[in-house]
C-alpha cells in the first residue's frame, strides 16, 4: 500500500519502476530482433570455451617457443619461426608426400570397397542382413586393435597371409611387408581399408535406400544397362553423400596417426611417414609443443583448402 | 527455554568437532589407494608384477595399489598429458634415458630426505642412484635393473663348432655361419624397428663415438660413428647375416624368431629370460653371454627402473610402494617370475640368483657395465632422429657417411 500511494503520488517514479520490471523487458526484448541473438548466447559461450579456444590457444602455441624438456628456453613469442623451419625441413616435405598418397589412396580403395559392399547389400538377398553386420565388424574394432593384428598376420616370421602366399605360389618366401620401403605405404593401406571401408559402405547404402526404385525403372525400359545406371543415376544421386564421406574420412586420415605408429612407426626410414605423425612426434618424444603447434595448423589448414575447393567442386549444397 | 554455552562446553564441543573431522581422514588414511603407472607389457612382466602386488598387499593391508599399463611407445605422450593436465599418477615408473626429460618438465618430486633416512639404503650401491640424481637431488629408488646381455643357440654353435663370441667381429663371423636362408635361419636378430636405437648408440660406443664422452661432451666422433653404422648395417646390407624384416622388428619379433629357431643370437637385457627360457630349454638349447667388445670398448648398458613419487596426494602410502621393491624377497619373487635383475646388492647376493648358472653373464655385466647417456632430447633424438637414419642405411636410401651426418645435425637441434 505505502508503495503504491507513494508512486501514485509521484508518476514519473512509477514508470521508472515498470522500465526496470525484469518481466516486462524480457518481454519487451523477446519482440525485438535482439532476442535470437540471447537465445544463442549459451551455445555460443559453449562453443567458445571447447572449440574456439583450444584452436586459438593451438594456433598461438605455434608462434611460441614451448619445449616442455628445455624450460631454460623459456615460452617467448618467436612469431614465424616454426613455420620458417619448416619450409627447410626435409622430413616435413617427405611427411607432406606420403600424406598425400596415404590419404588419396586409402579413399579411393575404401570408397571402392564400400560402393562395392553397399551395392551388393542393396539387392536385399536372403542373408544381406546378416552379412551387413558382418561387414560392419572392421569398423567396430578400435584402430590400436586392428593395428596389432594386422601386423600379426603380415607378420614376415609367423603372418598367415604369407603363409597362403607361398602356398598358393604367388610368393616365393616369407616376405616382410613393413620392412621394405616399397610395399611398407601399401600394406598399410591395405590395413587401413579394410578397416574403414565399412564407412562408406553404411552411408552409401543408406543413400541407396533413399533412391526411387522408378528411376531404375525408367532406365530399364530406355535400355540402359547396370554400368549405364550406375553411372547415371546411383552415383549422381549419391554425390551429396559421397562428398560428406569423403571429407570427413579426409579430416579422419589426415588427423590421426595411430595406425600408422603401431604399424610402422613411420618406417622404414621416413617411408611411412605423415604429418601427423610428424606432428606426433615432435608433441611426445621431442616436447617441442611449438613446432609441433606449426606442424598442426598447417595440417589443419590443408584441411580448411581442401573441404572448401571439395565442396565447391561436387557443389552437393547447392542442391 | 534458552541455551546457555559457557567457555568450557564451547571448548568441549570445538574439541568433539574437531575430532570428528579427523575421523574420515583417518579411516581414508587407513586404506590409502595409489596408482602406479609402469611399462611392463610381456606375460612374464605381469606375472612379476602381481607377484610383487601380492607380497605388498600381505606387508601393508591399509594401502591398496592400482596399476595401470602405459605401453612404452606411448608412455611420454600420457605422461607429458598427465603433467600437464595436473592428473599424475602416484608412483610412476621410469626408466634411466628419461629421467632428464621428465625432471625438466617438473614431473618428478625430490625424494632425498626420504631415501637418506631409509633403512634399505646401504642395500643399494651409490652407482645405482647417479641416473636419477641432479644437482645432489634424489627423485627415484630403483626398482630393478636392465642388465644387457644376449642370447645364442648352445646347441647351434655346439653343432657348428663355434665358440660363443666375444668381440663383435667374432660375432659377425659366427653370424655368418650360421646363417641359412634355406631353413629360414640367420645368425644375429637384429632390432632396427621401434626400440632399436639404443643398440646403435652402443654399436656406435664400442667402434669409439660415445654420445656423452668421459669429460660429459655431448657429440659424435664422425669417422668412428660412420664405421659403426657400416659394419653394423652391413650385417644385412653387406652378410646378410640378419632377417630381410630387421628395419621393422621391434621386442616382439625379436623375440619370436630366436624362440621359433629361426635366428641364432639376439641382444637384449635379464628381463625377457623368463619369456626365452619358457620356449626353449637353458643350458641346453640356449645360453647367456655378456655383451662381445667392440673395437674401441665393451659396452653393455645397466639401466634401471625407477619408481618415482610423481604426486603428492598420498606421498606417505606411495613411498611405502616405492620402497617395498627394495626388499630382497620382492626382488627376487620378481626376478623369478621375469628374469629382471634386482637393484639391491643385497638380494642380488641371494642363493637363488648367484647359484644359477645362468646369471653368470649378468654378473660380469654388472662388473662393466655403465649407464644410459641421460641429458634433456636424447631420447627424443635417438628415437626420431638415429633410428630411422640407421633404418635408411639397412634399406638402402642412405649411405653411413649421409646417415652419420644426419644424426649429428639431429643432435645438434636436440641439445641447441
Amino acid at each position: 500500500m505505502t508503495n503504491g500511494t507513494s508512486t501514485a503520488a509521484f508518476p514519473g517514479a512509477r514508470s521508472a519502476f515498470e522500465r526496470l520490471n525484469p518481466i516486462r523487458a524480457i518481454g519487451e526484448l523477446s519482440e525485438s530482433r535482439y532476442w535470437m541473438y540471447l537465445l544463442l548466447l549459451p551455445s555460443a559461450l559453449l562453443i567458445t570455451a571447447v572449440v574456439l579456444y583450444p584452436t586459438l590457444y593451438g594456433i598461438q602455441l605455434s608462434f611460441r617457443e614451448m619445449r616442455l624438456n628445455r624450460p631454460d628456453l623459456g615460452t617467448d613469442w618467436v612469431f614465424f619461426k616454426h613455420y620458417a623451419r619448416m619450409m627447410s625441413d626435409p622430413i616435413f616435405w617427405v611427411a607432406l608426400r606420403n600424406t598425400a598418397v596415404w590419404v588419396t589412396s586409402s579413399i579411393a580403395l575404401e570408397f571402392l570397397i564400400g560402393l562395392v559392399a553397399a551395392l551388393a547389400l542393396n539387392r536385399d538377398l536372403p542373408g544381406t542382413k546378416l552379412l551387413a553386420v558382418l561387414i560392419l565388424l572392421p569398423y567396430f574394432l578400435p584402430n590400436v586393435v586392428a593395428g596389432h593384428m594386422w601386423a600379426l598376420m603380415l607378420d614376415p616370421r609367423l603372418g598367415v597371409i604369407n603363409d597362403v602366399l607361398v602356398r598358393v605360389g604367388l610368393l616365393e618366401s616369407y616376405k616382410a611387408w613393413f620392412a621394405d620401403p616399397n610395399t611398407a605405404m601399401a600394406a598399410a593401406i591395405v590395413v587401413e581399408a579394410w578397416h574403414s571401408f565399412p564407412f562408406f559402405t553404411l552411408l552409401i547404402l543408406a543413400g541407396l535406400k533413399g533412391i526411387p526404385a522408378d528411376l531404375y525403372k525408367a532406365a530399364d525400359i530406355d535400355g540402359a544397362g547396370a554400368f549405364s545406371q550406375l553411372r547415371l543415376i546411383t552415383l549422381p544421386m549419391l554425390k551429396t553423400i559421397i562428398a560428406a564421406a569423403v571429407i570427413l574420412r579426409v579430416i579422419g586420415l589426415v588427423n590421426s596417426p595411430d595406425l600408422l605408429l603401431i604399424l610402422t612407426s613411420g618406417g622404414p626410414g621416413r617411408s611411412t611417414q605423415v604429418l601427423s605423425l610428424y606432428a606426433f612426434q615432435t608433441a611426445y618424444k621431442d616436447f617441442n609443443f611449438g613446432y609441433a603447434g606449426a606442424l598442426s595448423v598447417v595440417m589443419f589448414i590443408l584441411l580448411m583448402v581442401f573441404a572448401w575447393g571439395y565442396i565447391r567442386l561436387s557443389r552437393f549444397n547447392q542442391e | 527455554m534458552t541455551t546457555t554455552f559457557d567457555r568450557r562446553s564451547l571448548l568441549k564441543l570445538g574439541a568433539a568437532a574437531a575430532a570428528a573431522t579427523m575421523l574420515p581422514r583417518t579411516a581414508f588414511a587407513q586404506a590409502a589407494s595409489i596408482n602406479y603407472w609402469h611399462t611392463f607389457t610381456s606375460q612374464s612382466e605381469f606375472a612379476g608384477l602381481e607377484e610383487v602386488m601380492k607380497l605388498f598387499a600381505a606387508a601393508h593391508p591399509d594401502i591398496k595399489v592400482t596399476q595401470e599399463n602405459i605401453p612404452n611407445p606411448e608412455f611420454m605422450a600420457k605422461i607429458t598429458s598427465a603433467v600437464v593436465a595436473n592428473s599424475r599418477p602416484n608412483v610412476t615408473m621410469v626408466s634411466s634415458e628419461r629421467f632428464a626429460d621428465l625432471l625438466a618438465m617438473g614431473a618428478l618430486t625430490d625424494m632425498t630426505e626420504r631415501i637418506a633416512s631409509w633403512d634399505r639404503r646401504a642395500d643399494f650401491d651409490d652407482k645405482r642412484f647417479d641416473s636419477i640424481t641432479k644437482d645432489g637431488k634424489v627423485y627415484g629408488v630403483p626398482g630393478f635393473t636392465f642388465v644387457d646381455w644376449m642370447y645364442y643357440r648352445k646347441d647351434w654353435f655346439d653343432e657348428a663348432g663355434l665358440a660363443p663370441p666375444t668381440t663383435l667381429e667374432e660375432l659377425r663371423q659366427a653370424a655368418i655361419k650360421l646363417t641359412d636362408p634355406s631353413k629360414g635361419r640367420f645368425g644375429l636378430g637384429m632390432r632396427g624397428g621401434p626400440g632399436g636405437q639404443n643398440y646403435i648408440i652402443n654399436v656406435m660406443a664400442a667402434f669409439g663415438s660415445p654420445v656423452v664422452d668421459a669429460t660429459g661432451t655431448i657429440g659424435l666422433n664422425r669417422d668412428k660413428a660412420i664405421e659403426a653404422i657400416d659394419w653394423f648395417s652391413g650385417l644385412l646390407t653387406r652378410d646378410g647375416a640378419v632377417p630381410p624384416s630387421a628395419a621393422n622388428d621391434g621386442f616382439r619379433q625379436v623375440i619370436e624368431g630366436f624362440q621359433t629357431g629361426q635366428t641364432a643370437m639376439i641382444w637384449h637385457h635379464t628381463g625377457s629370460y623368463q619369456d626365452v627360457a619358457s620356449a626353449l630349454k637353458p643350458g641346453v638349447e640356449f645360453a647367456t653371454l655378456a655383451m662381445p667388445a667392440g673395437p674401441a670398448a665393451r659396452i653393455a648398458r645397466l639401466a634401471y627402473a625407477y619408481n618415482t613419487i610423481t604426486s603428492d596426494q598420498n606421498a606417505d602410502a606411495s613411498w611405502e610402494w616405492v620402497k617395498f621393491w627394495g626388499e630382497p624377497d620382492a626382488a627376487v619373487a620378481f626376478l623369478e617370475k621375469t628374469g629382471y635383475f634386482p637393484a639391491s646388492s643385497v638380494a642380488a647376493k641371494d642363493e637363488r640368483i648367484s647359484g644359477n648358472p645362468m646369471y653368470k653373464a649378468a654378473a660380469e655385466t654388472l662388473e662393466f657395465g655403465i649407464p644410459q647417456p641421460s641429458f634433456p632430447g636424447y631420447a627424443g633424438w635417438t628415437e626420431s632422429v638415429v633410428l630411422p637414419a640407421f633404418q635408411r642405411t639397412l634399406i638402402g636410401q642412405a649411405t653411413p657417411e649421409q646417415a652419420v651426418d644426419e644424426m649429428i645435425d639431429g643432435l645438434a637441434s636436440a641439445t641447441a
